[in-house]
C-alpha cells in the first residue's frame, strides 16, 4: 500500500454526509425514534431494529385487534417489510460512510452505497406511510394512529443522505484516482475502534441524558413535555418536605457511618498480611490464603444465604445451643435492629479481608531483603523490623487505597445492604445506593431518585478529583 | 512455564527473614498469631461446610435442627429434587450461558480494543482512549441507567446481560498495558513482512497476551456467575430470565413462595417440601462451581489484583 501523506481536506459536505449517516445508525436502536410506530398500540419500547427482526414484538399488543379484523395483518407485514427496507438502507449508507474516509478511489466507489441506501430508506418511509393510512382508515378508538417523531427525523436524514451523496458524486473530479482501494492507516484504525467507542458511549455516556428526568414531573410510562417541566422543584422538595428531609439525613448518616467504619478499619488487611508473612510454613500460609480469599468470590446473595444458615431461627447458632448446651434458643439474629453498622462491617471483613490482604502480601514479598539484613545487623528484632522496614514500605500502597476509599465514601454498593435489609432493620441499614433503588425502582419516584443519584455522582467525582489532588500534592503521583 | 514457576515461588516466599531465636515472647506471639489464622480460616470455611452437611443429611433430622457438626443419614435426593423446582433449571441455563457468552465476548473485545489503543497512529487516539477511561470514574446513577436500558429495549431481554458487558474499560486498560510491555520489534517485523493489523493481532499479539486474557477471563466469569443486580433491576418482569443468584434471592426471601412452587411441581413428597433444605441446596449449587474452580484459578486472581495495583 503506497503511503499517503496528503492530508484529507476538511470538507463540509463530507462531514454533513457522515453525520447524517451516523445519526441514522444511532436512531435505529432507539424506540423513541422508531418511524414505524404508526399506532400507539405498538409498544413504546419497540425500536426500528426490533420491528424489523421480530414480528412478534411488533404486534405484541395487537392480537385482539388483528383477530377481530379491525386491521388487516397485511398492514403489519407491510410495516415490517418497510422497516427491513429501511434498516438495509441504513446499513448500506453506513458502509458508504466508512468508505468515505478512504482514498479517492474508495470514496468515489463508496458513494454508490449511500445513494442506493437512501433510496431504500425513502421506499421504507413510503411503505410506513401507506401502512399508516390503512391504520387511519380503521377504527381510531381501537388503534389510535400515531406519527412518531422518528418519522420526521428519518425524512430529514434520508433527504440529507440522498442529497449529499448526489452532490458528492456530481462534484467535478479534481484529484487523480488511485490504482487500488486503500485507506490511511489512522482512519482504518479508528474505524476498527469505532464499535467499541459506540458501545461505551451508549452504555456510559447516554445515561447522562436521563438526568433530564430530574427536571420534570414524570411518572413511569408518562412523557416529558413542556407542561410537566418543573425546573428545580425536586431539588428544593428534598429539603423542604419534612419527611424526605428526615429520610435523607437518616440515609446519609447510615452511609457516612458505615463508610467511615470501613475507612477506620482499612489498615486491617495490612495487619493481616504482615502477621501472615511472619508464619514460616509456606504450606500454612498457602492454605490460609486460599480459604480466606474464597468468600470474596461469592456474591452477596450467597453471603446472605450463609447468614441465614448460621443466624436464623433454625440456623447453626440455635442448633448448637439446643443440641450441645441444652439451652432452648429460638432467636432470629437477623431480625434485629441493633448494631447494624458493626454487623455490616463484620460481614464485609468476613468476605473481603483475606482478599484485600493479597495486595499487601505481594508488596511485602517485593521488599528488598537487604533492608531486613541491614536491620538485623543493627540488632532489630521481629517487631522493630515490622515497624521500621515493612510498614514504611507498605505505606504508599496503603495511602492510595485509603484515598480511593475516601473518594468512594458515598458508594457503599447496593447488593450487601439490599440482601440484608428487612422490615426491622431498614432504618439502620438503608444507605444512599439502597435509598435510590427503593425510591426509583421500588416506588417509581423517578425524578426524586434521579436527583439523589445525580447529587451522589457529582459529589463522588469531586471527591475523587480532590483525592487525586491530595495525592499529587503529598506524593507527587496521581491515583487515577 | 519455568518463568512462571519462578515468579510464583517468589510470591510464595513471603517470610520476612531468617527464623528468629525462640525467646518466650516470640513463642507466645507465634502461637497467638497461628491461632488467629486458624480461627479466621475456620470461620471462612465452616459456614459452607454447615450448609453442605445440611443438604446431604436426612431431611427430617435437618428439620428438627439436629444436624450441627456432622452429617447423618447421607443422601443426595435434595440435589435431584431441584429439577422439580420450577424455573430453577432455567436460571442455571441463563447463568451458565451468560457466563460463557458474556465472558468470551468481553475477552475478545478487550483484547482487540486493548490492542487498538496501543496504536499511536489512530486518528485522535488519546482523546478516544481518555473518553473510555473516564467512564470508570463516574456513572449517571441507577435510575438513569435503568431508563437508558429501557429505552434501548434491553430490559426483559437476554441481551441486556451480554451487550453492556462487552466493553469493559478497566480490562481494556489492563490489556493495553500488557501489550505495551511486549517488545515492539515483534510487531514491526511482521508489519514489514506485509501483515495487516488484524493479522498482527491474531498471529502475534493474541498468543503473547494469553496470561492477561486468562486473568480478565476468570474475573469476568466470576462476575457473570455472581451477577445479581442487573437481573434484579432489568429482568423484574421476566422470571424465566432470572440468574441463579436472583433466583436464590427470591427463594431466600419467600419460603412460602417456594413451597407453592414445589407443590405445583407435582410428585413432591412431604420431605421435599422442606424449604430450608431446598434453600441450602440451591446455595450449594451456586457455590460449588466456584469452590471447585477457585484453587486452579487462584494464581490468575492474584496476578489480576497485582496488575490493578501496578496500573493504579
Amino acid at each position: 500500500m503506497p503511503l499517503e501523506k496528503k492530508k484529507t481536506r476538511a470538507d463540509a459536505l463530507y462531514i454533513l454526509h457522515r453525520v447524517a449517516i451516523l445519526l441514522a445508525c444511532a436512531a435505529v436502536f432507539y424506540p423513541g425514534f422508531n418511524p414505524g410506530r404508526i399506532t400507539t398500540q405498538i409498544s413504546r419500547y419497540t425500536s426500528l431494529l426490533t420491528s424489523c427482526v421480530s414480528y412478534h414484538a411488533l404486534v405484541g399488543n395487537l392480537g385482539r385487534v388483528l383477530s377481530k379484523g379491525i386491521v388487516q395483518a397485511g398492514t403489519f407485514y407491510l410495516l415490517m417489510g418497510a422497516s427491513i427496507m429501511m434498516v438495509v438502507g441504513i446499513i448500506l449508507a453506513a458502509v458508504g460512510g466508512c468508505m468515505s474516509v478512504g482514498n479517492n478511489l474508495m470514496r468515489r466507489k463508496g458513494l454508490r452505497y449511500p445513494l442506493i441506501g437512501s433510496m431504500l430508506m425513502a421506499g421504507g418511509l413510503v411503505g410506513i406511510r401507506v401502512a399508516y393510512t390503512q391504520i387511519v382508515a380503521a377504527d381510531s378508538n381501537r388503534v389510535p394512529p400515531n406519527v412518531s417523531m422518528g418519522f420526521y427525523l428519518f425524512i430529514v436524514l434520508t433527504a440529507l443522505i440522498l442529497l449529499t451523496s448526489l452532490a458528492l458524486s456530481m462534484r467535478k473530479q479534481d484529484e487523480p484516482l488511485e490504482e487500488k482501494l486503500g485507506m490511511q492507516e489512522e482512519y482504518h484504525l479508528f474505524l476498527l475502534f469505532l464499535p467499541f467507542l459506540a458501545l461505551a458511549f451508549v452504555f456510559s455516556y447516554l445515561p447522562l441524558w436521563g438526568w433530564r428526568y430530574a427536571f420534570f414531573d414524570y411518572t413511569a410510562g408518562g412523557t416529558l413535555s413542556a407542561e410537566n417541566f418543573v425546573g428545580f422543584k425536586w431539588f428544593t422538595y428534598l429539603f423542604r418536605n419534612a419527611a424526605t428531609r428526615r429520610d435523607l439525613f437518616r440515609v446519609l448518616r447510615n452511609t457516612l457511618a458505615m463508610s467511615s467504619l470501613g475507612i477506620i478499619t482499612s489498615w486491617l488487611p495490612m495487619l493481616f498480611a504482615i502477621l501472615l508473612t511472619q508464619v514460616n510454613s509456606r504450606r500454612f500460609r498457602r492454605i490460609v490464603q486460599t480459604f480466606t480469599t474464597v468468600p470474596n468470590f461469592l456474591g452477596w446473595v450467597i453471603v446472605y444465604a450463609v447468614a441465614l444458615a448460621i443466624f436464623s431461627t433454625d440456623g447453626f447458632i440455635n442448633s448448637f445451643l439446643n443440641n450441645f448446651l441444652h439451652i432452648d434458643a429460638h432467636t432470629n439474629y437477623l431480625m434485629s435492629n441493633s448494631h447494624m453498622w458493626i454487623k455490616m462491617l463484620l460481614w464485609g471483613l468476613w468476605k473481603g479481608l483475606g482478599w484485600s490482604a493479597i495486595i499487601y502480601i505481594s508488596s511485602i514479598s517485593g521488599i528488598d531483603p537487604a533492608l531486613y539484613e541491614a536491620a538485623t545487623m543493627d540488632g532489630a528484632g521481629r517487631f522493630r523490623k515490622i515497624w521500621n522496614v515493612t510498614i514504611p514500605q507498605l505505606m504508599p500502597t496503603f495511602f492510595v487505597l485509603l484515598l480511593m476509599s475516601i473518594a468512594g465514601i458515598l458508594s457503599n454498593g447496593l447488593d450487601q445492604y439490599l440482601v440484608f435489609s428487612n422490615a426491622i432493620n431498614q432504618n439502620a441499614i438503608e444507605v444512599l445506593d439502597l435509598y435510590v433503588y427503593n425510591l426509583g425502582i421500588g416506588s417509581g419516584q423517578i425524578p426524586m431518585s434521579t436527583v439523589v443519584g445525580m447529587a451522589k455522582s457529582i459529589i463522588s467525582v469531586v471527591l475523587l478529583f480532590g483525592a487525586n489532588q491530595a495525592s499529587k500534592a503529598l506524593r507527587g503521583e496521581s491515583i487515577i | 512455564m519455568s518463568d512462571k514457576a519462578k515468579k510464583m515461588t517468589k510470591v510464595r516466599h513471603t517470610s520476612t527473614g531468617p527464623r528468629y531465636k525462640s525467646s518466650v515472647g516470640d513463642k507466645v506471639f507465634m502461637t497467638l498469631n497461628i491461632t488467629f489464622f486458624v480461627v479466621f480460616t475456620f470461620l471462612c470455611i465452616f459456614p459452607f461446610y454447615y450448609l453442605f452437611i445440611n443438604t446431604i443429611s436426612d431431611n427430617d433430622l435437618v428439620n428438627r435442627g439436629v444436624i450441627t457438626l456432622l452429617p447423618k443419614g447421607i443422601h443426595i435426593k435434595n440435589y435431584l429434587a431441584l429439577q422439580n423446582v420450577s424455573d430453577f433449571g432455567n436460571s442455571v441455563l441463563i447463568t451458565v450461558s451468560r457466563t460463557i457468552l458474556g465472558t468470551a465476548l468481553m475477552v475478545i473485545a478487550s483484547g482487540f480494543a486493548g490492542y487498538l489503543t496501543t496504536k499511536r497512529k489512530m486518528w485522535h487516539r488519546s482523546m478516544w482512549y481518555r473518553l473510555l477511561v473516564i467512564t470508570m470514574y463516574f456513572n449517571a446513577g441507577l435510575v438513569p441507567w435503568y431508563l437508558n436500558m429501557l429505552g434501548l429495549g434491553l430490559t426483559d431481554n437476554y441481551w441486556g446481560y451480554i451487550i453492556p458487558g462487552i466493553v469493559a474499560p478497566y480490562n481494556i486498560i489492563l490489556v493495553k498495558t500488557y501489550i505495551e510491555s511486549i517488545p515492539a520489534e515483534l510487531e514491526e517485523s511482521a508489519t514489514i513482512d506485509g501483515a495487516t493489523n488484524i493479522q498482527v493481532f491474531t498471529k502475534i499479539i493474541l498468543p503473547l497476551s494469553k496470561p492477561i486474557l486468562a486473568t480478565i477471563a476468570v474475573f469476568g466469569a466470576v462476575g457473570n456467575w455472581n451477577s445479581f443486580q442487573d437481573s434484579l433491576i432489568l429482568m423484574a418482569n421476566s422470571p424465566n430470565l432470572y440468574t441463579l443468584q436472583h433466583r436464590l434471592y427470591v427463594y431466600l426471601n419467600s419460603s412460602s413462595n417456594l413451597a407453592n412452587v414445589m407443590q405445583s411441581g407435582g410428585q413432591v413428597t412431604a420431605a421435599m417440601l422442606n424449604t430450608k433444605v431446598i434453600q441450602y441446596t440451591i446455595s450449594m449449587v451456586t457455590i460449588i462451581p466456584i469452590m471447585l474452580v477457585y484453587p486452579f484459578m487462584q494464581r490468575y486472581f492474584e496476578e489480576g489484583i497485582m496488575l490493578g495495583a501496578v496500573k493504579g
